[in-house]
């Protein structure tokens, strides 16, 4: 078997940025589109301080977040490795890219113009329509690869066979082979020299290797301790290219989906569960459809939507359109008929989805904010408490107009089951938070989830608590009135906590250094991982 | 022009800046230029494998950039200035080049020389001489001219390594100076950036080097990308570069002693043993004139090139002779005590202790002195190495110097110093140590080992400006009087160009007393420069070219410089002209290669708009002056690049024909491959179409001057500088005699060996009395590095350029120490205000643990008004803020990138 891989040779690298253009030339790539670049990290204080340049960009992982997420099977393995994107059925959605953890993948939604005005020739000579509102990343000049072997050459060793990136870089840091020959020449690298790659504690197997020192470097033998995982900076400076960055491919008509769709599908639950009237499965599937509406609107190339179903074996969005489905089925059934059976498959359905959408966070390895473990339990607990929420507000409200039966179960159950899950959500938020904390995380998700207006903390929790617990003992309308704030407060919370998760504190991953390089006789340094920090 | 097949690669060449060529490929599909790659050809004769540098993939876009001028103009508007709109029109061709050719002819009919005795005709290019690699044939039609003042510089002198040219080429042949990488086991690095600036062949062969293991350290104020890539960084204070390195001379003379140091090369390759005389100049033999040395085994003196002499390093001796001083002033001695050299530099830096430069330098005296003794252990004293068939020193360490380092005041100093350390361990010239790697004042200018010609005293002849009575004269062909102030600027067709440009500047504001009357030239021809950005004080160089009555720009787009011009002339831009060249040997910065010969730029896109090519309009100039036939007769001379007249071969053009483009070419590629044969092969345009580039071999011992001078029984003038203290009495007589006393603080200068002198305080001390300020109101050193993006490239007005510089942090802002900036209350991305006595810049804080608390760095210089996309871009610029005063410019012309400052936040940059 063959797998493609890159080595970088830190102690070379410059950080000239020739690969960068190269790339920009060979693949024709968008103003301000890098599919590869290079990185300039700093870490420690003056005097004592380390500089070193980091080439980063897709790095073709054995285990790749963004295959797995791909709702449309447009992100392919090869069985050599390279990590492929199919234009043609890519439907734009961005999942990918915030699955990404080394923000390799960015979408272009204009045709290219630096310049402004009209694309110079250059541009329109090699626009490719296809590329336009769909994922796109490196390639690793797969073309130029599949040319080569054709012709019999080998990749890494003959130029014209070899990414551009590699072939142009002039300090001969970057090295291009297969990784599963041990007898290749970045086989050869890695065994004479130590190296690492990026973010191992992910788990994706990144094809990009970094040599950090050599083996037989006596200048290595130094007192300063290298080992350990990189050093976390909270609050870096000069490093505006390599902190995380707040994720823009998910705006706030994602966040609207996971809100509406977390409320609906709540709601279904909820309203299974209580054996609500069709009118509240109606108000459940209007929420659920107005949210994917929303993210209809976002994605690159709407009219490819129903690509989305092509991937079920491992994507949880093909998961969920797919739960989407029968939930859509069995809930406009239950609108029409009443039937109780329908009812209750619409509540299984519901929260089938509402699990896919939890998971589907959970599998955006790119936001760490987002792939805590935590998250599945936290966005469940929301959903079913948002749900819950809204059916108490219906409740209440139909108590106050002085419409009966909006429930089977009084209106004091459904308050005491809020408050319930109210708790539950607390305490979910609680571990989702504190393994948060533990594994550390880009610093603007801590101060926007610390941040908000409205959050899932004890102290703002407790004013639903009381209001429903005030309702459990009022009677009558002022009672209703009491519930009804508090599940109004509960619902509002959980959308704003969702708004923020989704638009606030989507931090990406950013990058890691895991070793300053030993540059010549010079040391090697513990790394840096700028913009992260515990708790 | 060309015929271009519907998908081909092109070869081509970058040349944007002096660390060039590059050989390249352009991918042209449909006759559009989509693709720069390398030219994988030449990996087996370009030292780096034949790669392309960053800058070179920004020329598609500057070949197909909207805001390019695409037609001739003319200027409606008469006044100039920079808020005077010139009014440019659309002109036809023959319009532009009528117009132009009436304007010389006139200037022509009145004389080549003005009333104050220079020529009426300048010209100004930029880039270290790189624009000769586009201009194809415009070199003959300025020789057809006649006469030329090239003295308006672009930067030059100020933004150039200029007291390394100067003494550089003096003392090793070496008018830039590089580490012998490939061999080096340790290179000390004064801020020298050749990461940024060393071009694809200076980073290959670092990369290399640091691939087995070298050890580089580097000194510098901020952490540059090359200290990122050093071992070791030695963040030393501003300007104080010469204690370190005196204080590395004291320890190896002083504290490691002369017994280890290379006794063999003092003795016999420098001036080391030679008698000081007790006014300073040698002790000469009074029958021939030679210095005397002392034989220790006859136990006398006697000429140094005494054959069996047995040359004693420490002395005195007692000694009879003649002691020639200036001006043919003789001392005849009997009996008189005489130090060695050697022993006049063990005294001069006695008290050059590390534990002195500490305290200047802001390093601790330990680090100097492990420095220094680093450098003497790496040097394998006593070793040998086969080169080339020869058996030569083998002396792996070496010194590099950086600008700012290496010009203006103390650049003499550390020229000195490094030079002279090399000398100390037997490190210079040889396998391993400090090499030159091309010569530009001495004759020829392309062959080191040529230009190695026996002079008085055992030295190499240096092309001095004569400092005789009754031979000097200010009356001197240029605006920038270097033949009057600068002996050492010589006089090679490069002397006008290196000069101390900003003199030409400042005289067009005000003349000095008592030479010749400034005056604007007749015709200002421009291309490839734009001193209104590039050079110091930018606003007194502008109002300067807006009192030129013609300018003549070579315009790519509207710029700052050209906003000033008359006629603007579209040529044809580095993918669209056409051009051969000379590649390989040594060359600028780290070029060295194991080959040498022609590389072909052949069109790689059709000329937007009416873009011509270069070689086109030189040649209707030429037609259009009726100077015709000198210019053809120029390029047949070699004006183009290459003689087409050979020993066996002759393929000179008819001197009285127009020649088209092709025709020209056609004939350069055949006699290029006719000397890179030896008249064996004759290869046309079409071949070198084909194949880009021809080479032969050069020798690898030609990297080394050693061979050279030993072959000729000479040695280096080192450490004692006699000739200098001699033309440096005769110089100041001179002046004294023509009653100019503005030049007697250069003239301090010329010291045997140097003195430390308080640096920074000269540089404080200039501001007070400049400006009446407190400089305590300015408390930071404000300083520039190189960015590899965009220096040289004129590519400011290049997006892709601008976006991937951006991900190497400090480009566009101010960058600071967070100590500093917290001191301000500053954080990332504050608007900053930062002023000098003599102006002011704006720029968004950029912070970085990577540089001293007292110094801010801006990356190159942007602040473009008029250039397309640049202008838009507001970043800061140093320039604007840089003093062009007579007391910052040194001996040799020069100043330095260096201001101090004050910082005022002006709020969030939003």
């Amino acid at each position: 078997m063959t797998r493609w891989g890159i080595v970088a040779d830190l102690n070379r690298c410059v950080g000239c940025q020739t690969c960068t253009a190269a790339c920009k030339h060979a693949n024709a790539t968008a103003p301000g589109v890098q599919w590869r670049k290079v990185l300039d990290i700093e870490a420690g204080e003056f005097p004592d301080v380390r500089r070193s340049f980091l080439p980063v960009g897709c790095m073709h992982c054995d285990d790749a977040p963004c295959l797995d997420v791909c709702p449309s099977t447009a992100t392919r393995k090869r069985a050599d490795g390279l990590v492929t994107i199919d234009y043609d059925k890519c439907i734009g959605c961005g999942y990918c890219i915030v699955a990404c953890p080394y923000q390799a993948r960015s979408k272009v939604t204009q045709p290219a113009r630096a310049f402004g005005g009209e694309q110079m020739r250059h541009e329109a000579k090699r626009e490719d329509p296809a590329r336009l509102n769909v994922a796109q990343k490196c390639t690793f000049c797969v073309d130029r690869i599949d040319a080569g072997l054709a012709r019999g050459e080998v990749p890494g060793i003959d130029a014209e066979a070899t990414p551009a990136c590699v072939n142009s870089c002039i300090a001969s840091a970057l090295h291009f082979g297969d990784l599963e020959d041990p007898e290749s020449n970045v086989s050869r690298l890695l065994a004479e020299n130590q190296s690492f790659t990026m973010h191992p504690e992910l788990g994706t197997g990144p094809g990009i290797h970094y040599l950090y020192d050599r083996d037989d470097n006596e200048g290595s033998q130094g007192d300063a301790p290298i080992e350990g995982d990189p050093e976390m900076v909270a609050e870096p400076v000069g490093m505006g290219g390599v902190v995380p960055k707040l994720q823009r491919a998910w705006d706030w008509r994602a966040a609207t989906n996971f809100i509406l769709g977390g409320t609906g599908s709540g709601l279904a639950v909820a309203g299974a569960v209580a054996g609500a009237p069709p009118v509240v499965f109606a108000v459940a599937l209007l929420h659920v459809a107005l949210g994917l509406f929303a993210v209809w609107l976002e994605i690159g190339r709407p009219w490819r939507f129903l690509n989305v179903f092509l991937h079920p074996a491992r994507s949880w969005m093909s998961r969920e359109a797919l739960a989407a489905m029968p939930l859509f089925a069995f809930g406009g059934l239950t609108v029409l008929t009443g039937h109780p059976a329908a009812a209750a498959l619409t509540g299984v359905f519901g929260m089938i989805f509402l699990y896919c959408r939890a998971r589907i966070l959970q599998a955006a390895k790119g936001i760490p904010a987002w792939r805590q473990q935590g998250i599945v339990g936290l966005i469940a607990a929301t959903g079913l408490t948002e749900g819950t929420a809204a059916l108490t507000v219906l409740a209440g409200l139909a108590l106050m107009g002085g419409i009966a039966g909006v429930a089977q179960v009084p209106l004091a159950a459904l308050c005491g089951a809020l408050a319930v899950l109210v708790a539950v959500r607390h305490a979910a938020w609680r571990a989702y938070r504190r393994r948060l904390g533990e594994t550390g995380a880009p610093v603007g998700a801590f101060e926007a989830l610390d941040g908000a207006a409205l959050r899932l903390t004890a102290g703002h929790q407790l004013v639903p608590l009381a209001l429903l617990a005030a309702a459990l003992v009022v009677p009558g309308a002022t009672g209703a009135a009491l519930a009804v704030s508090g599940a109004a407060l509960a619902l509002a919370s959980g959308w704003a906590f969702k708004g923020v998760l989704i638009t606030r504190a989507a931090f990406d991953q950013g990058y890691s250094l895991a070793r300053f390089p030993a540059r010549g006789a010079g040391k090697p340094a513990r790394g840096v991982k700028p913009g992260w920090s515990l708790s | 022009m060309t015929t271009l097949k519907a998908t081909s690669r092109v070869p081509s060449y970058c040349y944007q800046c002096v660390a060039g060529p590059d050989l390249l490929r352009v991918e042209v599909t449909d006759g559009v230029a989509t693709e720069v790659r390398p030219n994988d050809a030449a990996a087996e004769v370009h030292p780096a494998g034949g790669k392309v540098c960053v800058k070179a993939f920004g020329l598609i876009q500057k070949t197909y950039n909207p805001n390019r001028i695409k037609t001739p103009m003319k200027r409606t508007n008469p006044r100039k200035g920079r808020n005077e709109d010139p009014g440019f029109v659309p002109i036809s061709w023959d319009e532009a080049l009528d117009t132009v050719a009436a304007r010389l002819n006139v200037v022509r009919e009145a004389g080549l020389y003005d009333g104050s005795g220079f020529p009426r005709v300048a010209a100004s290019f930029g880039g270290g001489g790189t624009p000769t690699a586009y201009m194809g044939t415009f070199p003959a039609f300025l020789s057809a001219l006649g006469a030329v003042d090239m003295s308006f510089g672009s930067g030059q002198g100020v933004k150039c390594y200029h007291s390394e040219h100067l003494y550089g080429e003096l003392w090793h042949r070496a008018f830039t100076v590089s580490p012998d990488t490939p061999s080096a086991e340790l290179v000390i690095s004064f801020g020298a950036n050749v990461e940024a600036s060393g071009g694809v062949c200076g980073i290959r062969r670092h990369a290399d080097a640091r691939a087995r293991g070298i050890k580089r350290i580097q000194v510098e104020p901020h952490l540059s990308v090359t200290g990122a890539c050093s071992a070791d960084w030695v963040p030393i204070r501003p300007k104080t570069d010469a204690a370190f390195l005196f204080a590395m001379v004291h320890v190896l003379v002083h504290e490691i002693g002369l017994d280890r140091l290379d006794v063999p090369f003092l003795r016999d390759t420098t001036s080391a043993p030679y008698l000081i005389a007790p006014n300073g100049y040698y002790l000469r033999d009074p029958a021939t004139e030679k210095p005397l040395i002392w034989d220790a085994t006859a136990g006398r003196a006697v000429p140094y090139d005494t054959e069996g002499a047995d040359p004693a390093l420490i002395g005195p001796f007692r000694a009879s002779g003649l002691e020639l001083g200036p001006d043919e002033v003789r001392w005849e001695h009997e009996g008189v005590s005489c130090r060695t050299a050697f022993d006049a530099l063990t005294e001069h830096v006695g008290p050059y202790t590390p534990e002195w430069a500490s305290a200047i330098c802001d390093v601790p005296a330990a680090r100097i002195r492990e420095t220094a003794e680093a450098f003497h252990s790496h040097a394998h004293i006593g070793e040998t190495v086969e080169v080339g068939g020869r058996t030569l020193p083998f002396r792996p360490v070496a010194i590099s110097l950086g600008k700012t380092v290496n010009n203006g005041w103390g650049g003499y100093e550390c020229c000195w110093a490094r030079t002279l350390m090399a000398c100390l361990v037997g490190g210079l010239e040889v396998p391993g140590g400090t090499l030159g790697t091309t010569v530009r004042l001495n004759r020829p200018a392309d062959n080191r080992w040529s230009s190695v010609v026996p002079g008085r005293d055992g030295f190499m002849d240096y092309p001095m400006n004569t400092t005789k009575k009754g031979e000097w004269t200010t009356q001197g062909k240029s605006r920038h009087a270097h033949q009057a102030l600068i002996p050492l600027a010589a006089n090679s067709p490069w002397s006008q160009a290196l000069g101390p440009t900003h003199l030409a500047w400042m005289m067009q504001k005000e003349g000095f007393d008592k030479l010749p009357k400034p005056t604007p030239p007749d015709v200002w021809f421009v291309y490839r420069t734009n001193p209104a950005i590039s050079f110091w004080d930018t606003a007194a160089v502008s109002d300067a070219m807006a009192n030129f009555p013609f300018t003549v720009a070579f315009a790519y787009t509207h710029d700052e410089t050209n906003w000033t011009a008359d006629i603007l002339l579209p040529e044809c831009t580095d993918l669209e002209g056409m051009q051969l060249i000379r590649i390989g040997g040594s060359k600028y910065v780290e070029q060295f290669w194991d080959h040498t010969g022609f590389a072909l730029r052949e069109p790689a896109s059709e000329p937007q708009g009416e873009a011509r090519d270069f070689s086109w309009i030189s040649t209707e100039l030429a037609r259009r002056t009726g100077l015709l036939e000198e210019y053809n007769s120029a390029i047949n001379r070699g004006a183009a690049g290459v003689r087409l007249k050979g020993k066996d071969w002759d393929f000179s053009l008819e001197a009285d024909k127009v020649h088209s483009v092709e025709e020209i070419w056609d004939a350069s590629c055949r006699a290029a491959s006719a000397e890179v044969t030896d008249g064996a092969e004759t290869r046309g345009l079409d071949w070198f179409r084909e194949h880009g580039f021809r080479t032969k071999p050069f020798d690898r011992l030609r990297w080394y001057l050693y061979p050279a001078m030993v072959d000729q029984g000479l040695r280096f003038e080192l450490p004692y500088q006699e000739r200098l203290l001699r033309i440096g009495k005769e110089l100041g007589a001179r002046l004294h005699e023509a009653g100019i006393t503005w030049w007697d603080r250069q003239l301090k200068e010329y010291e045997p060996m140097p003195h430390w002198q308080d640096l920074p305080k000269l540089w404080e001390d200039a501001l007070e009395a400049g400006f009446g300020v407190d400089v305590g109101d300015y408390p930071f050193w404000l300083l520039t590095a190189r960015s590899m993006q965009y220096s040289w490239g004129g590519n400011a007005g290049l997006q892709m350029i601008h976006e991937v510089a951006k991900n190497i942090a400090g480009h566009g802002g101010v960058v600071m120490n967070p100590q500093a900036a917290r001191k301000l209350g500053l954080k990332e991305g504050d608007l900053v205000e930062v002023a000098s006595p003599v102006g002011t810049t704006r720029g968004a804080v950029v912070l970085r643990h990577g540089i001293r608390p007292d110094t801010l760095l801006m990356l190159g210089q942007f602040d473009h008004w008029k250039t397309p996309y640049a202008k838009d871009l507001h970043m800061p610029s140093m320039n604007a803020l840089m003093p062009m005063l007579l007391d910052l410019t040194d001996a040799t012309g020069s100043g330095a990138d260096l201001v101090k400052v004050k910082v005022t936040p002006l709020g969030v940059d939003a």
